[in-house]
């Protein structure tokens, strides 16, 4: 059985302070997606809720490198279906995903 | 070379055409200024990134993992264990360095067995030429075997 610190939770404080909190409303940057990202481009540009502060860890386009010289807070963000999908039925209104995001991909909305 | 090295060459030049990406529209060598911002988006893609794409609904299926995709499994597993990679460096050569055409035409463990031998030769932990001979020898003998 592994008894290691995995990913990420071997990050843990060391991305200092945190920009945004639970209940904050944040529009996702439409940063350049060359090479790699996480970051789906379904949900660039549209607003949603921060939900919770979910861990520290280097952000994709950085570990996927091999790089973890900086890790940053990751938020999971709450998004209407229909924020994210134009033509989404009235009917469901209500329907939401949720997904997460490092802080880089973040602004205040 | 024997004939059936020849039926083999031609059969995958055949079948690479196939696999050409299609805009619907001619597309090979176009001038810089045929390629405008959305079209370069387009292209230059993590092509894992599928999400909102346009597609016809897939039959849902459930299958058991085989004995080589556990292996594959473990295999990466002890990749990562040993220092070669991380998850994350796993996903992206898996999911995006691949290409759009092996992403979507290569079985999910296809995937990640490629991308183990693709990741021994690019650190150099063995050459290209002893991976081309090693996959020789394996595959002599597995057709000296299923001739028997």
């Amino acid at each position: 059985m592994a008894t290691g610190i995995g990913d990420p939770q071997c990050f843990k404080g060391k991305a200092g302070a945190s920009k945004f909190k639970e209940g904050d409303r944040v529009r996702v940057k439409d940063l350049p997606d060359i090479f790699y990202t996480r970051t789906m481009t379904y949900t660039r540009g549209a607003v949603g809720t921060v939900t919770k502060l979910v861990y520290e860890s280097p952000a994709a386009e950085d570990e996927a490198w091999d790089n973890t010289d900086n890790p940053e807070w990751f938020y999971s963000v709450v998004f209407k279906q229909k924020e994210l999908w134009p033509e989404y039925p009235d009917l469901y209104a209500n329907d939401t995903v949720e997904t997460e995001f490092p802080e880089r991909y973040l602004e205040s909305a | 070379m024997s004939s059936s090295t020849r039926e083999e060459v031609l059969r995958h030049l055949q079948t690479v055409g196939y696999l050409q990406p299609a805009l619907h529209k001619q597309t090979h060598a176009p001038a810089p200024n045929a390629i405008d911002h959305t079209l370069w988006r387009a292209y230059t893609r993590p092509v894992h990134d599928i999400g909102g794409e346009a597609d016809v609904p897939i039959q849902f299926e459930e299958k058991e993992e085989e004995q080589w995709e556990l292996n594959t499994f473990a295999t990466c597993e002890c990749l990562a264990w040993r220092g070669v990679w991380n998850a994350e460096e796993r996903r992206r050569r898996q999911n995006v360095d691949v290409g759009q055409t092996q992403y979507l035409g290569l079985p999910y463990y296809g995937r990640w067995l490629l991308t183990a031998a693709r990741i021994l030769v690019d650190k150099q932990y063995v050459t290209l030429t002893e991976l081309i001979n090693k996959l020789d020898e394996v595959k002599k003998r597995h057709e000296q075997n299923t001739a028997r």
